[in-house]
């Protein structure tokens, strides 16, 4: 970045150059290095200096979400695990269960354990079924705000600054993967905003991913959800997939959910 | 939203256009700064009082005066770029959140039981001066409205690396240039 | 034929009053209610986790649907210049306008953040046949807002055919994306079905049309004005194809359903096992609401003034119950997560869902009912939107 110190500055300029400083440093503030600090003296008036001379590189972003990646699980229904604890596990990360009003079948769930019984043989197997993070998603097609998303890296989620509280995405959602919040909650926890009117759904911890750690679901299964980059071929999930096989849930609908099953 | 419309007129000078798409801004600022001298005349005796409170650091991301101005703007383009985005990671790799809960963090009031006032209290530091200004917020109706556990404060995290004492007061003029390059075009949010 | 005269009702009168009153205090109660239901939440409502659109989707659809056919009545005299429907074109256009307006407020005060409305008239996602929805509801209006102006104001008399050609495209266009809201679910078996556009074309025909004529015959009834039979009789006779071609949708489409392997289940399920929904169905929606009300319109009753409007009621009551059965039924049977197992969860997969409406629900639901009295009690008082007298002599244009 070259600052051109110009004495000669007509009143209408510095304003302008001033505003625009205002623009660009809000646009850094917290992920761009705050390299032009600006100092007020007075409203309307900036002092500013760079800090050390910065390559337009340095204002940068590292990458956020990217389509390279596409993150994805595998659950082995086949381990002895008890799924409730992934449930206890999610409901403790996202803070859910806090409804004081609701009826039972209003309450969140972002994951729950499906019994699975074959009436002809009595063959019954059990397994957590969350938001598939479908990649072409019913529930982000319909949604008509573009509050139901799915992030460059295959994360499904709710924008809550946007959702309207329409439930199409409830409607659309093949898997029943989502809930609508049908009370005023408080004591959130501070990595799961939620709140009354939205529409919510496993985000497969997408704060957690963020920050390097795996879903809490994953991290509480021993082992039996595996984690990791469906884009990735050198993954272990990759690696297990290929070697191993897995499933998706009504595969038929051709969804190519992000989350499969081995043993259904 | 309306604060960024796109005027597809074509006027000769940019600088009209640019002044125009500025106006909803300026009016609004204008009345803020008016509101905010309201403050001061309070003070005086004059209308009524408003205490804003103290936060746990030394200073806010941006100097106060441009954060009373900015912040709404400043937080619908950060809850794009972490929501939507998934940006949450500075260049050089450290882990930054743009989340609102760092604000929280710094910004929470503590009551005289040393215990957190929530959004329901008028002390709250977002709703001291809302409620003085009459802009109701819905923040806090998902977002967590006090720092979780015990006041675990990150205080200001986000810019401790900052060197203040390099600042050199004076006047400098950007050309636009250099500001388009440093300043690329992102679409706010509305709401 | 004696010369057409359009006359303001009189707005200084006890009757007036009287309707303002009444539909002023039922749209009341349903602001109250949804007040109630939006500020404690939906959990006040009948509506959980699986049933996500109840009773006042039930209501906003049906006045939605209605809407399009009703105007019905001024593309016919338009389009298809047939003169005797020319009296009733102005009615038939802000009848319309109303019916959509009420249908709109229910839809968006059931919303979880009715607040946000902003955000839904800004951010459109295009993909989402949602958005196109929103898009056309506004069209609509400003549309027949237009047509409406170009019959009323002289000057602009000779425009009427091309706006009411216009309005008459976009209706069907309306229509066809209102059934499609349901038609583009895949997962729910009831909606997946390349019927229901056309389906609910037709039900918007004949709920229109019932809604019509009650409010044509009401309006003349309570003022004290010439209807003579020419025009009821004409209207009636529609009406009756219009149920008649509904029955015979309702017939195919479950009959097709029954042959297809994926929806033979879902049919049963509303024919045979659905407890309420079955009950609906074969009382309300078939024998209620088709085949007495053309028992009642072609049989020897259909020229009593009072059994017409009987049979309006239950067509509308009817139609009630058929979307009812499409949209609460639709979601009550349970989505197959595993096709040909048996599932059980907590979050009530593999069972039918259990739905109760709450009385807030139905308020709001009649409350958007009122909203479209309301307006047209106020509107028919306010301008020239019916004729001083639809005597045989004035309305039949063959009459001498
Ligand atoms: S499982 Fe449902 S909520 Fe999740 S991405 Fe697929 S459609 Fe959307
Ligand atoms: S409920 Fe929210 S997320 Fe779902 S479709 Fe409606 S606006 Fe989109």
């Amino acid at each position: 970045m070259t600052i051109n110190i110009d004495n000669k500055n007509n009143d209408e300029t510095t304003t302008d150059s001033a505003s625009k400083e205002m623009e660009s440093s809000r646009r850094n503030f917290i992920f761009g290095s705050v390299a032009a600090a600006g100092l007020t003296v007075a409203p309307g008036i900036m002092l500013y200096q760079t800090a050390n001379a910065r390559s337009l590189s340095d204002f940068s972003l590292k990458e956020g979400a990217s389509s390279k990646v596409r993150w994805g699980m595998l659950v082995d229904t086949t381990k002895e695990v008890d799924w409730n604890k992934c449930v206890d596990a999610c409901n403790k990360e996202h803070g859910l269960g806090n409804e004081t009003n609701s009826r039972d079948e209003q309450k969140t769930q972002y994951i729950r354990v499906v019994e699975v019984k074959n009436k002809g043989t009595g063959y019954s197997m059990s397994l957590p079924v969350m938001c598939q993070h479908c990649e072409s998603a019913p529930c982000v097609d319909v949604c008509p705000t573009g509050a139901s998303m799915k992030r460059a890296d295959g994360i499904v989620l709710v924008d809550r600054h946007r959702c309207i509280g329409c439930r199409y995405c409830m409607m659309a959602c093949p898997y029943k993967a989502r809930s609508f919040v049908h009370e005023v909650l408080t004591d959130q926890t501070e990595n799961t905003p939620r709140g009354k009117g939205c529409v919510e759904s496993c985000n497969m911890c997408v704060n957690r991913i963020d920050n390097g750690q795996e879903p809490a679901c994953v991290e509480a299964s021993d082992g039996a959800i595996i984690f990791g980059d469906l884009n990735d071929s050198e993954s272990s999930i990759s690696k297990i997939l290929a070697k191993h096989g897995g499933k998706q849930i009504r595969a038929d609908l051709k969804l190519n959910p992000g989350v499969f099953y081995q043993g259904i | 939203m309306w604060l960024h419309l796109n005027f597809n007129f074509s006027f000769n000078s940019s600088f009209v256009r640019k002044s125009l798409q500025r106006l909803p801004l300026f009016v609004v600022g204008l009345a803020l700064f008016a509101s905010f001298n309201t403050v001061s005349a309070s003070q005086n005796g004059l209308g009524p009082e408003i205490t804003i409170p103290e936060s746990s650091g030394e200073s806010c991301v941006l100097p106060s005066e441009q954060m009373r101005r900015e912040h709404p703007d400043i937080l619908k383009h950060d809850r794009i770029q972490t929501l939507r985005e998934g940006l949450r990671a500075k260049a050089d790799g450290s882990t930054l959140d743009g989340s609102l809960k760092q604000c929280v963090n710094c910004h929470a009031v503590k009551d005289e039981s040393n215990k957190f006032v929530r959004i329901d209290n008028d002390q709250h530091f977002c709703v001291s001066c809302h409620k003085y200004a009459a802009v109701s917020i819905d923040c806090f109706q998902c977002h967590r409205d006090i720092p979780e556990g015990s006041g675990d404060f990150h205080a200001l995290t986000n810019h401790k690396n900052i060197n203040y004492s390099n600042v050199v007061p004076g006047t400098y003029n950007l050309t636009i240039k250099d500001m388009a390059n440093i300043a690329p075009e992102v679409n706010s949010d509305d709401n | 034929m004696k010369k057409l005269h359009f006359l303001e009702v009189e707005g200084n009168s006890k009757g007036f009053y009287a309707f303002f009153a009444l539909f002023g205090l039922i749209s009341l109660i349903g602001m109250l209610a949804a007040y109630y239901m939006e500020h404690n939440g939906h959990w006040v409502t009948g509506m959980n986790n699986q049933i996500v659109w109840g009773t006042p989707h039930v209501f906003a659809i049906f006045l939605i649907v209605a809407a399009s056919g009703a105007l019905n009545v001024a593309s016919i005299s338009s389009v298809f210049a047939k003169t005797a429907y020319k009296p009733l074109a102005r009615l038939s256009g802000m009848l319309a306008m109303a019916l959509l307006s009420g249908g709109l407020v229910v839809l968006l005060l059931d919303l979880g953040r009715p607040d946000r409305l902003i955000v839904a008239m800004t951010k459109f996602n295009f993909v989402s046949i949602f958005t196109w929805n929103i898009l056309l509801y506004t069209g609509f209006m400003g549309i027949v807002g237009v047509y409406l102006w170009t019959m009323m104001d002289r000057p602009y008399n000779n425009l009427t055919k091309k706006a009411g050609m216009a309005a008459f495209i976009w209706r069907l266009i309306l229509t066809t994306g209102t059934g499609s809201i349901f038609g583009f679910l895949i997962a729910r078996e009831a909606y997946d079905s390349a019927l229901l556009a056309p389906m609910f074309i037709i039900m918007s025909f004949s709920f229109g049309l019932a809604f019509f004529l009650l409010v044509l015959m009401g309006s003349y009834k309570y003022t004290q004005r010439d209807l003579g039979d020419y025009i009821v009789n004409r209207l009636k006779n529609l009406l009756g194809v219009f149920v008649a071609a509904v029955f015979y949708f309702v017939v195919v489409y479950h009959l097709t359903n029954l042959y297809s392997a994926d929806h033979r289940d879902i049919t049963l399920f509303i024919l045979t096992g659905g407890g309420l929904y079955t009950f609906l169905f074969w009382v309300v929606q078939i024998a209620l609401g088709s085949l007495l009300p053309l028992v009642l319109l072609y049989g020897p009753t259909g020229k009593n003034r009072t059994m017409i409007g009987l049979a309006c009621a239950l067509i509308i009551l009817g139609g009630f119950a058929q979307l009812y059965v499409i949209i609460i039924g639709g979601q009550a049977y349970p989505m197959h997560l595993f096709p040909g197992m048996e599932v059980t969860s907590s979050f009530y997969d593999g069972v039918v869902a259990s739905y109760t409406p709450s009385l807030p629900e139905f308020l709001l639901g009649m409350g958007g009912v009122g909203i479209t009295l309301l307006l047209v009690t106020v509107a028919v008082a306010a301008m020239k939107f019916l004729p001083a007298s639809l005597a045989d002599e004035v309305a039949n244009p063959h009459s001498k």
